[in-house]
């Protein structure tokens, strides 16, 4: 079909518009990378475009010689597989309840969870709580307060009602009990959902940094965003005590003089996003149908 | 594919990029300047610039995954529509303006009220890494004023007052949006 002169017109501009986003997009990204393997010197002085100049493997040596980095890492994924485990296990069974029509409270239950969306107590309130509660300096305060967000139980809530109600029933004939039904045949079939959402607790978790720097003060706690963090504040600012007072662990001195060099700021920043960027391209697929359930149903 | 990967990059690491890029001496933002032959900018420590900062930053986080609800919402137009439109002697920009946009607006209205919500909270953490001494009279914000004397200075009722002060404007907003969503355009939240 021949194009006609306006659809040719259009699809020139639209090509050359999505290159441009490509490589702003990318660039960053390709320039943090390209710089964390050349020389130092050539990065300051600005000499790295588009390949690395001097390809050095100083940079990451020295990141991976440092054990707070190894210490931060087991850190993070212990946070990360506990705490997305922790938050499939209370959403799938709390969305799977309010999905039954039968259900006795089901509105006042619908109520409960739709104002913890926008209504919380804020910072200074959770603080105080954990505070009573005993979990401060603690693991578990990352993993079990907060790990259930009531966007996504009504995302679930919503799919599992449009779940024909005659394939329970049928298992039910049959001699099946709820966690059954459960697991047999609700789990398989929300497969998309599960994993856009397993995939959204896994980078929340894996970036989450806020809760760590308030609730821990002992810096083997720290996962890996915050020594990020440590490594390229403190050292940044000119007055370190004045930032000493905002969550500073104690923290190895050597280090942080040996650490000025530009390359190993760009290898640190690599080593802390490189996992997800990994893990991401495999959930690619599921995104598109999970977000539509999600979205226009409401 | 490779728009929504800065989705998945943390606060931290988002704006230690930014602080690296921006560095007055090193930094590649400035190298490029400095070979137009211009002066170097110190972008971190000039007020002026934080709110411009950070809002494209956030948009260039932001953009590929919010483009994902659209595409989505994009898929459901349907075929039939676009061929007539087509038959009729449409070009492919009319057919954008005029069958595309309207059959996303629901959900564009939808994002944008619930986005709503969240003006006077503006996220705590980006502000807080990127804030410094020098560029605090732009940079303090409700959140990080609220962390700076509830946490760091002890005073627990004022802070929890602010916070919940906070949270009755958003929602009052988003009532506000929502109501104005129903008269405009008859879609709405509830």
């Amino acid at each position: 079909m021949k194009k006609s002169r306006s659809d040719q017109i259009f699809d020139i501009i639209n090509i050359l518009f999505m290159l441009v986003i490509i490589i702003i997009m990318l660039y960053p990204l390709c320039f943090v990378v390209i710089a964390s393997f050349s020389e130092p010197y050539d990065v300051a002085k600005g000499n790295v475009t588009l390949l690395p100049s001097g390809f050095t493997l100083d940079a990451y040596k020295n990141v991976f010689k440092e054990p707070q980095i190894w210490i931060g890492y087991r850190n993070t994924i212990f946070y990360t597989i506990l705490g997305t485990a922790w938050n499939l296990i209370t959403l799938i069974p709390a969305a799977y309840v309010m999905s039954k029509k039968k259900l006795s409270g089901r509105t006042f239950l619908s109520w409960f969870f739709f104002i913890t969306m926008y209504f919380g107590g804020g910072m200074v309130p959770t603080y105080l709580l954990m505070m009573k509660m005993n979990l401060i300096n603690n693991p578990l305060v990352i993993i079990i307060p907060g790990c259930v967000s009531a966007y996504n139980v009504f995302v679930f809530r919503t799919f599992f009602r449009n779940i024909p109600e005659e394939l329970g029933e049928s298992a039910k004939i049959d001699g099946a009990n709820e966690f059954t039904i459960l697991f047999r045949i609700i789990l398989p079939t929300s497969k998309a959902l599960l994993a856009t959402f397993g995939l959204f607790a896994i980078v929340g978790m894996w970036n989450n940094w806020f809760g760590p720097m308030i609730y821990f003060k002992n810096p083997n706690l720290y996962p890996v965003q915050n020594i990020l963090r440590e490594y390229l504040y403190v050292i940044d600012t000119a007055n370190l005590q004045q930032r000493a007072g905002s969550g500073v662990g104690n923290f190895n001195p050597t280090f942080i003089q040996q650490i000025s060099p530009k390359g190993v700021r760009m290898a640190i920043v690599v080593v802390t996003m490189f996992p997800i960027m990994c893990i991401y391209p495999f959930f690619q697929k599921y995104f598109t149908k999970g977000m539509l359930v999600g979205s226009v149903k409401g | 594919m490779i728009t929504y990967a800065p989705h998945f990059i943390s606060t931290v690491v988002i704006s230690s990029m930014i602080i690296l890029f921006l560095n007055r001496d090193h930094g590649i933002i400035n190298n490029v300047i400095a070979i137009l032959g211009g002066e170097r900018i110190d972008f971190m420590t000039s007020p002026g610039c934080f709110s411009t900062i950070y809002v494209w930053s956030g948009v260039w986080q932001g953009v590929g995954w919010g483009t994902i609800i659209y595409l989505a919402s994009l898929a459901s137009v349907s075929p039939e529509l676009i061929e007539a439109a087509r038959i009729d002697g449409a070009s492919r920009f009319q057919i954008v303006c005029h069958i595309n946009f309207p059959s996303i607006l629901p959900t564009v209205i939808t994002m944008l009220i619930l986005n709503t919500g969240n003006v006077l909270s503006v996220g705590f953490e980006k502000v807080f890494l990127l804030q410094n001494n020098l560029n605090l009279s732009a940079s303090r914000v409700i959140s990080t004023y609220v962390y700076e004397i509830g946490i760091q200075g002890g005073q627990f009722s004022y802070s929890s007052a602010i916070g919940l002060f906070n949270n009755v404007i958003n929602i009052f907003f988003i009532i506000i949006m929502n109501q104005i969503s129903k008269k405009v355009t008859q879609i709405s939240l509830w």
